[in-house]
């Protein structure tokens, strides 16, 4: 009798058991890096992220000036002396505002985001994920379209302004406060100790890798067991391979897909590059390859300008440069391509108590005075154009991408729907460098998975 | 069977039949005393289960709820690409595993809780050495095993190769054939101590005379364990069955912390709770209803097994006393 009495107590716990799990996963307690290149870095944090007080601001009238805070969300954590420091200067050119900057930890910042826009107390400017990830945001009406509003959206190419737009009302939710770049980061001196210079043709380019690896040196501090990365790696290297923007136009016109040869092409690349990998490079962390590049263990390194900020602090005193990569054989483009993409912008919270106000902020952070902090600090390339990043990386990024500009295109294009582009090709690309899938099959799978949403514009 | 049927519902009147004669509180005064906790259980667990159904018939905008879309959230569960192949893969993960749990860690918990009890010596501590380490969070567990396997710096790796194995060493976490069952002997470390506790309890509520008696008999310790602590250990193996399933098949700190949230190589690590949080917060604009579908076939899933399993084990029981 006494064994029932237990079963039926451990019936009970179970069910409690599944009920709290399935209870809790809704409600997103659990919350695993989202690490996406447009995320920058983002190590964990210590910072506190209490939710910030709503402090009721009335919409300030024309003849009184009521004091207003302005509450600012980011998931920046590590920019926040930074903005501090870009804020003040806002204030005091506008008396009587107050802009308080509150980031939360990168990986929880999409969900405390979209909570904290549906009820009172949320916050009047919030930065915002480009392209796809800005859509849940607009298609739950929580955004302030700011068309006709903000005089300094006209600063911004369309091209730029695409990363801001809702998909299906054309409308503009954000001011772009960055833009990235990919390139390839190599250690000079590495380089100067081996006799090798930026190579500037595809074989010049295999010379220095062949040469890296007779030394000892891994050539390409590549990490495909985090898959975000392989995209950018392809990209980096494939883009003039497939044809870039023209190739973008033709697949968004419906003219050609993802199965065309030339793309298959670019992907079989990135498996030509394998043996100039780590070994077992589906073991490799993105934090074990940077490791490997910092320790100068490995030559050079496939990345964005987002990275430029790492290297800095965690390498003062590496010599580093940058370079595109040259076109392979037989590349529709015969010149190297810069891929690019807007980072995010700015938008405006439409509960926001002190909209006007708010949008007068993002207005601000369209003007040059704004972009010219924002790379200086923050150490980003700003979107603004006639800003210049006093970092000599940076200033090289922005150069790259004024003359050879082209849009990462599965970033820019191919996250608007489920599954996205970059997690297919990006799972995809690591099954081939298993050598459980061919460049074709890769293809194949990218093409069937986006052809579920994604409808060309005939 | 039938007379301890009766012999069971006799003795259950005996009880009432004693309580309402002892003067047992008035029913409002224990619906007084349940209320509180009711209240809290029903907010946090009731009511979002039922709202993760109720969401699972719905389109969504983000958060914002949109058009009753009856059952496409479930069909698009098993028709969307590369969700139709992830989903039975990461099933088939949280089989391996269960099973894999069973005969390690819960093998090794019962050999343990074997061990320990014929012990003189050190019993305490041991207590405590096997199940410290699941005080610590899975997440903490993950990344630590993460390092020491990390194929680049880790310590395991090197040890292997410093005393000449170095043909064993591999990218323990980076290799699809490795990989779960790495995590599950992970899991297993951090675990191992929690069936031994149950397991030492059920040896300890077993009377010595049992023992005595099968030893005048002249039964080996291997008999008397198998023929005897095992069959009156089986209310504990259930019940270490059934929360090792229900733990199991709701696993995700630790696969998350070793494998990512793609359960990393290749999908080699992947388990429904990857999946779900994929699909909810990896999913775009209309992720919330998919998600929700999913967590309610989880949830029926989970809940009828471990339902079977508890019956199964009632009646080996019932069978054996």
């Amino acid at each position: 009798m006494r064994t029932k009495s237990v079963l039926l107590v451990i019936a009970l716990v179970a069910i409690l058991a599944v009920l709290a799990g399935c209870a809790q996963a809704p409600a997103a307690t659990q919350a695993p890096a989202q690490q996406k290149p447009a995320a920058t870095q983002a190590p964990a944090q210590e910072k506190p992220t209490e939710a910030p007080k709503a402090e009721a601001t009335e919409a300030p009238k024309a003849e009184e000036k009521e004091p207003v805070t302005l509450t600012v969300w980011s998931w920046r954590t590590e920019d926040e002396d930074a903005y501090n420091e870009i804020f003040d200067v806002y204030e005091k050119e506008h008396p009587g505002v107050t802009v308080e900057f509150v980031p939360f930890v990168a990986t929880d910042y999409n969900n405390i985001l979209a909570t904290g826009l549906t009820g009172e107390g949320g916050p009047d400017v919030v930065q915002l994920r480009a392209y796809g990830g800005l859509q849940p945001l607009v298609e739950a009406g929580q955004l302030e379209p700011l068309d006709g509003k903000v005089s300094t959206l006209s600063n911004f190419s369309p091209d730029l302004l695409k990363g801001a737009t809702g998909v299906k009302d054309g409308h503009i939710y954000g001011v772009p406060f960055g833009i990235q770049t990919l390139a390839v980061y190599y250690n000079k001196g590495i380089f100067d100790k081996l006799g090798l210079s930026e190579p500037t043709t595809w074989d010049e380019f295999i010379n220095v890798l062949e040469t890296l690896k007779k030394n000892d040196y891994i050539p390409i501090a590549a990490p495909a067991k985090d898959t975000w990365m392989l995209p950018i790696i392809h990209d980096t290297v494939g883009a003039p391979r497939y044809g870039g923007p023209e190739f973008e136009q033709k697949v968004l016109a419906g003219e050609t897909d993802f199965t065309d040869p030339n793309y298959v092409a670019s992907i079989q690349l990135v498996k030509d590059l394998q043996p100039y990998m780590p070994e077992n490079v589906v073991g490799v962390s993105y934090q074990d390859s940077r490791t490997l590049f910092l320790t100068e263990r490995a030559g050079m390194f496939i990345g964005g300008s987002f990275e430029v900020g790492y290297w800095r602090n965690e390498g003062p005193d590496l010599d580093l440069g940058i370079f595109r990569v040259p076109p392979a054989p037989d590349s529709v483009i015969d010149h190297p391509l810069t891929p690019g993409w807007m980072d995010g912008s700015y938008g405006v919270n439409a509960k926001s108590d002190a909209k006007e106000e708010a949008i007068k902020l993002v207005e601000w952070m369209g003007t040059k005075e704004f972009g010219q902090m924002f790379t200086e600090k923050i150490k980003q390339l700003s979107p603004v154009p006639g800003t210049e990043p006093k970092d000599p990386l940076l200033a090289q990024f922005s150069k790259f991408y004024e003359e050879t500009p082209a849009s990462y295109m599965l970033l820019v294009d191919f996250r608007y729907g489920d599954p996205s582009g970059t997690t297919l090709l990006g799972n995809g690309i690591q099954k081939m460098l298993l050598g459980d899938m061919t460049a074709e099959e890769v293809a194949q799978s990218l093409q069937e998975g986006v052809s579920q949403w994604f409808q060309p514009k005939k | 069977m039938t007379a301890t049927t009766a012999n069971r519902a006799g003795k259950k009147k005996d009880k009432h039949a004693k309580g309402v004669g002892s003067g047992a509180p008035p029913w409002t005064v224990i619906a007084l005393f349940i209320l509180p906790a009711f209240l809290l259980y029903t907010l946090f667990m009731v009511w979002p289960l039922f709202q993760s159904l109720y969401f699972s018939f719905f389109e969504f905008k983000g958060l914002a709820r949109g058009g009753f879309v009856g059952l496409r959230n479930f069909h698009e569960l098993f028709t969307r690409y590369p969700l139709n192949e992830q989903l039975p893969r990461a099933f088939l993960h949280n089989v391996y595993f269960f099973i894999g749990t069973m005969l390690i860690q819960n093998t090794l918990g019962l050999l343990f809780a074997r061990l320990l009890y014929a012990s003189r010596f050190g019993k305490r501590f041991f207590q405590i050495v096997y199940t410290t380490p699941y005080l610590i969070s899975a997440l903490v567990v993950g990344y630590l095993w993460s390092l020491m396997l990390n194929p680049l710096f880790g310590p395991v790796n090197q040890v292997l190769k410093a005393i000449g194995l170095g043909a064993l060493a591999r990218p323990w976490l980076g290799d699809p054939a490795t990989a779960l069952p790495v995590i599950i002997l992970v899991n297993a470390w951090q675990w191992v101590g929690f069936p031994m506790l149950l397991f030492s309890a059920g040896l300890a509520g077993i009377g010595d005379d049992l023992r005595e008696a099968a030893r005048i008999d002249g039964a080996t310790s291997l008999k008397l364990f198998r023929y005897i602590e095992l069959p009156l250990l089986l209310p504990v193996i259930g019940i270490v069955t059934v929360l090792t399933f229900i733990g199991n098949f709701n696993a995700f700190g630790i696969v998350w912390a070793m494998g990512g949230v793609n359960g990393e190589p290749a999908g080699a690590t992947d388990v429904l709770g990857l999946v779900f949080y994929r699909t909810a917060f990896r999913g775009g604009v209309d992720a919330f209803g998919l998600a929700s579908a999913l967590a309610v076939l989880m949830f029926i899933f989970i809940f009828g097994v471990s339902m079977i399993m508890l019956g199964r084990f009632r009646r080996w029981e019932e069978d054996l006393t």
